[in-house]
């Protein structure tokens, strides 16, 4: 089996927030949701579209911890501060460019989405991608990506159209396809 | 001054060895009461020394911990500082708000080692010893000035000789708990390695039980196995030592750091807060804000947007939701409406 990987197809999300409530059930999450499901045009339509870390090759987050407590792991996944090293400054969530650390003030501790680990390096998908019933989140192999990829060919390489420059601020082990019907166009698959 | 040594390491080292031997030369009433049976132990801790001068070394020069260090020991005299040091350097209430069992486990471990090592280390360094006045009581020298007369059978004397026979137990203690959850809990079990959270409990082990193997050697057994023994849990000791500033045990010597940025984020918060460039709502004092755009400078990521402002200047909702923008073209940051639903009941 390839290299997995967490794909998010953005246009597909109906809100239901499955993958929040999943998130909360993960063996190490506490019983919180490390994951977000914002409404893209709140007055106007029923959009939405799931928030998750990135797991950014290159993490600001890790790269502004003075205490080196944020570890990627083998797979690519950022995981979430050491608990002995944190000391608790929460620089890593002003450095986020997606906003994505949580931090629990009683337990001077950052948390936040793990790719949950403990089931990804086994091979089974994180919890967000296992319960979305519109498959927005899905874990699927890298061949399989290349598949969907080759189905929208476009001029500049990319997905879908979507303004210039680059969606997303550097590479990012999480792939997405963006929400083309938003912006009028039609998927082509 | 600076001209005279190669590097900060080398001077740093420099002035910990000088420190350390004017001390033992005032400590042993001019060396004439070194407790030669300890000299492994005080070349194990200065080789631990050179190690953790290099390796603190390396991790102050990395920009952020260096904005951290600097500014916090400028802040170090501030009145919260000896409230926020107990709360989280001696009675770990950030650890008892993670769990009870989590905080037992770390106190005993925690304190168990201190203690240990407020014994020890006076004792290798010659900084404390003992001497017998008067038949029947025991004069405890510090510094060497005799600071403490106690009665040879008495109960502060019983404290002393078996400080670390109790310490080495509130460490087994602690170890064997950490040990459990670690076969027990499932986020350690995803992310934990053998080498960086089992090998020092098991290393701590090791000390504790050889040290009470010493103990129970004299008591039950007449001194059998004693050089033997002795021999064993000096190398433990010294392994340990070596071994404590590159594995998970450097955070004992990195942790005051969290002193340090408490203060920081509560000084710079009473300077001045920063407003969110969209929603105007006040999210993290304006010094922190702008060290972090510095540090991620300094790594060469500028998250500066066309819109004009640097993405550590949006407050974390607007943050998520000027992403939103960017996927779709709709401006959602802009519109005023609240997120809703974020937080599932787990």
């Amino acid at each position: 089996m390839g290299k997995q990987v967490l794909y998010i197809e953005m246009d597909n999300c109906i809100g239901c927030r499955s993958c929040l409530a999943a998130c909360t059930q993960c063996g190490g999450h506490d019983n919180r949701n490390r994951n977000y499901v914002l409404d893209v045009d709140p007055f106007i339509s029923r959009q939405t579209i799931p928030l998750m870390c990135f797991h950014c090759v290159n993490p600001a987050c890790a790269r502004s911890c003075p205490a080196q407590a944020i570890q990627i792991a083998d797979n690519g996944a950022v995981l979430s501060a050491l608990v002995e090293k944190c000391i608790g400054c929460q620089n890593c969530t002003i450095a986020c460019p997606y906003g994505i650390p949580k931090f629990d003030e009683e337990q001077n501790l950052m948390y936040k989405c793990d790719l949950c680990y403990d089931r990804t390096k086994e091979g089974i998908p994180p919890m967000c991608a296992s319960v979305c019933p519109t498959n927005t989140l899905q874990w699927i192999e890298e061949a399989e990506l290349e598949e969907k990829r080759a189905q929208i060919p476009l001029a500049n390489r990319k997905w879908t159209a979507s303004h210039d420059p680059d969606v997303l601020e550097g590479e990012t082990n999480v792939k997405i396809s963006l929400p083309g019907i938003l912006q009028g166009k039609q998927k082509l698959f | 001054m600076n001209y005279l040594f190669a590097s900060k390491v080398a001077k740093r080292a420099f002035i910990i060895i000088a420190c350390l031997f004017v001390l033992s030369y005032v400590g042993t009433r001019f060396f004439t009461h070194i407790d030669l049976a300890l000299y492994g132990y005080m070349v194990g801790t200065l080789v631990f020394i050179g190690g953790f001068l290099y390796r603190f070394s390396a991790w102050a020069d990395r920009p952020p911990t260096n904005v951290i260090l600097k500014k916090g020991l400028r802040l170090l005299f501030r009145k919260s500082t000896a409230n926020t040091t107990v709360d989280h350097l001696a009675i770990y209430r950030f650890i008892w708000n993670r769990g009870w069992y989590r905080w037992t486990q770390h106190i005993l471990l925690g304190w168990g080692c201190i203690l240990a090592a407020f014994v020890t280390f006076p004792l290798v360094f010659g900084w404390m010893y003992f001497t017998m006045t008067d038949n029947g009581y025991y004069q405890v020298v510090f510094m060497g000035v005799d600071v403490l007369t106690v009665q040879a059978d008495g109960w502060v004397a019983f404290l002393f000789y078996n400080a670390l026979n109790i310490t080495a137990f509130m460490v087994i203690g602690g170890a064997v708990m950490a040990l459990y959850r670690r076969y027990k809990n499932m986020q350690a079990r995803a992310e934990q390695s053998f080498v960086y959270d089992f090998l020092p409990l098991y290393l701590l082990l090791f000390i504790s039980v050889t040290g009470l193997m010493l103990t129970a050697s004299n008591m039950f057994l007449g001194g059998f196995g004693h050089p033997v023994i002795s021999v064993t849990h000096q190398f433990a000791v010294i392994v340990t030592l070596i071994y404590l500033p590159f594995g998970k045990l450097a955070h004992i010597p990195f942790r005051p750091m969290s002193v340090f940025a408490r203060n920081y984020r509560e000084h710079y918060g009473e300077q001045e807060m920063k407003k969110c460039k969209v929603c105007s709502n006040e999210f993290v004092s304006a010094e922190q804000s702008a060290d972090v755009i510095n540090v991620l400078g300094k790594n060469e990521m500028a998250f500066q947007m066309e819109e004009g402002f640097h993405l550590a200047e949006l407050c974390l909702p607007c943050r998520r939701k000027y992403r939103m923008f960017r996927f779709t073209g709709v401006p959602t940051h802009e519109i005023n409406a609240r997120e809703a639903n974020q937080h599932a009941k787990g």
